[in-house]
């Protein structure tokens, strides 16, 4: 790049000026003068610029509404199984199949909405880090009777630092280490907490 | 006024040891409310744990103080670093990060201070005088009554709850239909246990709090991309002039005002009465177009507004026993698991717990004004913390938390499972909040809802008969027909003016 | 072809800076300053801020050097995205500044200008203020 000199270009990027149309003044024009609590956290999250992945689309929307249902006749059902009673005499199953009713028509009123509703969100490659992460928390938890807490924790901290969070290999086995060590001494030695432990 | 249990209130705070959670939890607040990511309801509901070896008065002290200093902690995110910590401190950003870009990010904080004591201490003296008020006129509440309050509570919460409507209602239902699982107080039946041991007893509070807000929260953040970083930001001149508190004193007393009557109502509270003090002196302002450049009004009424709705959102759950919004059900939950039922008689029963916390709140406003200048700079090193690196860090802390409440591995998986729901819940765009809240009050409404149908012999329609009931779902209808009517009322006009717009 | 700095606001790297612009008007190129930080935190210290940013195109300015600056958060290590920006605009060299460090600290904290020395594949000029 050899432009001429003195052609310098203006720096960009985060952690700049705010760029047109978002400074201060601008975004009290965007927030009307009846803003809601809604306004409130959309104008956050788009403050905090963390970004989500987008809307799921219409089919996605459909399948939730239909789970919904579903959960609702099954709680109606389930509700059948004890006594249902009726409104003069209640019952064990009276309350559930209020409640599995009211579920039922939540979810088929969700249903002519699915085209328009963009709240829920598409599942991305991100969400495998969901996954991992609640897999190592299953670990976790499958393991720590047999073996104690201690070792699945340094792996459950260590995952989640190098893994999930890309940390550098120095600073994740450091940091796994010291956190179950905290742990140890402030659960098991200070507090006597009788949670399974190997050492 | 029986003004003795109220002083007797003021000899419990100034206990040392009441003192120290107090300050814990202040500190803890303003720490949450900096730090993106985890809210004072996550936050609490990690921490219940912490709870069940304390005294009861300690721990709601304690949870107190964690809910209303996190309000100001997102106010010092706010004004340095443009990035709002909470959803009540969003109006702060305009004003108070335009003062900041003028160099006057320490006049910002001191008014944001003041603004917030005067806030909470004017909601505190206003809630003395109210709370026993209405905690008296409840107590002649008989079942129908709670049955109305606790479904009005619940479809208010969800009404304002920051999703769909309608999802946050399944939410809702989904918190009640949980609430059933175990064996029916009233016959002994055993209802959704699938022969479960351990659900025979019921779905315990802790694990479901805990993996809903807390790690619900951290699984859906994982899956997001991270943008804008900012440079360390430095605060100076630390206090605003005179002439700047005189300008705000005005904006300081109605916010507080606004604030104290918002933070009643169950749903937005602090968030909601920020907005409508910044909109209303924004109305009022001879001079508006100053607001959003720098008119400390527009940081000292927001401020003054959020503190004093989150003081007064306890009147509610201190008074009548139905929580106003998601954190103060997780409190809720905290006063069960020790052994504490709110509701009306908390007041005359209790005294010593109900007038220490009140009274611990001022203690707790006086704390978070001093220390909240010498700790901006402490703060603001802590915002260099990764996120990836506190996950984990919290995540180990909830699972062994969890554990410590009933020694129970299989707490420890049912927190897991709720935090994986929490995560869904998230990412589908259901709240769960009114879940939370639902599931508290379940088993209350229920047992009240029975009662009733008994007393009524069946017919429904006798709620109606009882004034106050009958108000409370008069007001329920309305709720729930109300934006079904302006919607059918919009494309009635709508269809109307069409054939006079047809061109001829 | 272009000098690449990679800059924080710390003394080594705006020795570096200055290195680099006078690299860059010896070979009559333009120069890229990158100032990458590590996302994941609402501050980072390694994000320059406006004021620094004014400063870098000042002083480029008066070498009569053509500058760009580029601002970037990452998710990984500084390493990997230095050199990821210098194939993608093939640069000439790579200016970094160096600090000194304790055996300790070389121990526990590794060095990511090691790295970029180690792994570059073209050259790389290291400054020490």
């Amino acid at each position: 790049m050899s432009s001429a000199p003195g052609g310098a270009q203006r720096p960009t990027g985060p952690g700049g000026p705010p760029a047109a149309g978002t400074g201060p003044a601008d975004l009290v024009e965007r927030l009307h003068d009846d803003p809601t609590v809604a306004d409130a956290d959309d104008l956050a999250a788009e403050l905090s610029a963390e970004e989500r992945p987008e809307p799921a689309g219409p089919v996605a929307n459909v399948v939730i509404a239909l789970v919904v249902v579903c959960l609702g006749v099954a709680t109606v059902v389930g509700s059948f199984g004890q006594n249902v009673g009726s409104a003069s005499a209640p019952a064990g199953g009276t309350w559930p199949f209020l409640i599995g009713v009211v579920l039922t028509g939540l979810g088929l009123a969700l249903l002519p909405l699915a085209r328009r509703t963009a709240d829920a969100e598409k599942f991305t490659r991100a969400s495998l880090l969901v996954v991992a992460g609640v897999a190592t928390m299953v670990g976790f938890v499958a393991t720590i009777g047999v073996i104690g807490f201690e070792i699945p924790a340094t792996a459950l901290v260590f995952v989640w630092l190098r893994f999930l969070g890309r940390e550098s290999w120095r600073l994740s086995i450091a940091l796994s280490l010291a956190v179950v060590v905290a742990f140890y001494l402030i659960f098991v030695v200070a507090l006597s907490v009788p949670i399974p432990h190997l050492f | 006024m029986d003004l003795a249990p109220v002083l007797d209130g003021f000899t419990v705070v100034l206990e040392p040891t009441n003192l120290l959670y107090c300050l814990i939890g202040v500190v803890i607040g303003m720490l949450v409310g900096v730090l993106p990511g985890l809210g004072p309801a996550a936050t609490i509901a990690i921490l219940l744990p912490l709870t069940i070896g304390i005294d009861t008065v300690t721990a709601i002290i304690m949870l107190a103080g964690i809910f209303y200093g996190a309000q100001y902690g997102g106010t010092i995110t706010s004004v340095l670093l443009r990035l709002p910590g909470e959803a009540s401190t969003v109006v702060t950003v305009f004003d108070g990060y335009a003062l900041a870009r003028q160099g006057k990010a320490g006049t910002a904080l001191g008014i944001a201070a003041i603004g917030s004591f005067v806030g909470g201490t004017i909601s505190i003296v206003a809630l003395s005088f109210v709370a026993p008020l209405v905690a008296g006129f409840a107590l002649d509440f008989g079942p129908p009554e709670y049955t109305a309050l606790a479904l009005l509570g619940i479809l208010l919460v969800s009404t304002i709850s920051s999703g769909d409507r309608i999802k946050a209602l399944v939410a809702a239902a989904a918190g009640l239909l949980l609430a059933t699982v175990g064996r029916d107080s009233f016959t002994g039946a055993e209802r959704f246990t699938f022969d479960n041991l351990n659900l025979a007893d019921g779905l315990d509070f802790v694990p479901i709090a805990m993996g809903l807000f807390g790690l619900g929260e951290i699984l859906h953040a994982l899956e997001e991309r991270h943008h804008a970083v900012r440079a360390p930001a430095t605060v100076s001149n630390v206090w605003p002039s005179r002439k700047d508190l005189r300008q705000s004193s005005g904006a300081i007393g109605r916010g507080s005002v606004l604030g104290f009557f918002l933070g009643i109502l169950p749903g937005g509270g602090a968030t909601l009465s920020s907005l409508a003090a910044y909109s209303m002196e924004k109305r009022r302002s001879k001079t508006p177009e100053r607001f959003g450049k720098g008119a400390v009004e527009g940081v000292a009424a927001p401020e003054s507004a959020n503190n004093a709705a989150a003081t007064s959102s306890f009147i509610p759950l201190l008074t009548l026993g139905i929580p106003a919004n998601a954190t103060m059900a997780v409190i809720f939950g905290a006063l069960l698991i020790q052994g504490v039922t709110p509701g009306p008689r908390l007041v005359e029963d209790d005294p010593e717990l109900f007038w220490g916390v009140v009274n611990s709140m001022y203690i707790g406003n006086i704390l978070l004004l001093i220390m909240s200048i010498p700790l901006v700079g402490l703060f603001v090193r802590i915002l260099r913390v990764r996120a990836t690196v506190l996950a984990p860090i919290t995540v180990m802390i909830t699972l062994i938390g969890v554990y410590t409440v009933r020694n129970s591995v299989f707490d420890i998986g049912l927190v897991i499972v709720f935090g994986a729901l929490g995560y869904l819940m998230k990412k589908l765009g259901f709240d769960p909040g009114p879940l939370v809240l639902a599931f508290v009050l379940g088993s209350l409404l229920e047992s009240n809802l029975r009662r009733s149908l008994l007393i009524f012999e069946g017919d429904p329609t006798g709620f109606l008969t009882r004034p106050i009931s009958g108000t409370l779902l008069a007001v329920f209808l309305l709720v729930v027909l109300g934006p079904l009517l302006s919607r059918l009322l919009a494309r009635r006009r709508a269809t109307s003016d069409r054939p006079a717009k047809e061109p001829v | 072809m272009t000098v690449l700095v990679g800059f924080v606001p710390t003394p080594e790297a705006r020795a570096a800076l200055d290195a680099g612009i006078a690299e860059a008007a010896r070979r009559g190129e333009g120069v890229l300053v990158l100032n990458s930080s590590r996302g994941g935190a609402p501050v980072s210290v390694e994000v320059a801020d406006e004021d620094t940013l004014r400063d870098i195109t000042a002083r480029a300015e008066r070498a009569g050097v053509a500058v760009e600056v580029r601002q970037v958060t990452r998710e990984g290590e500084v390493a990997d995205e230095v050199l990821r920006v210098a194939r993608e605009v093939d640069a000439s060299v790579i200016v970094i500044g160096l600090r000194k460090r304790s055996p300790v600290g070389k121990l526990l904290m590794g060095s990511s200008a090691q790295r970029i020395l180690l792994d570059a594949d073209r050259p790389v000029l290291a400054v020490k203020p």
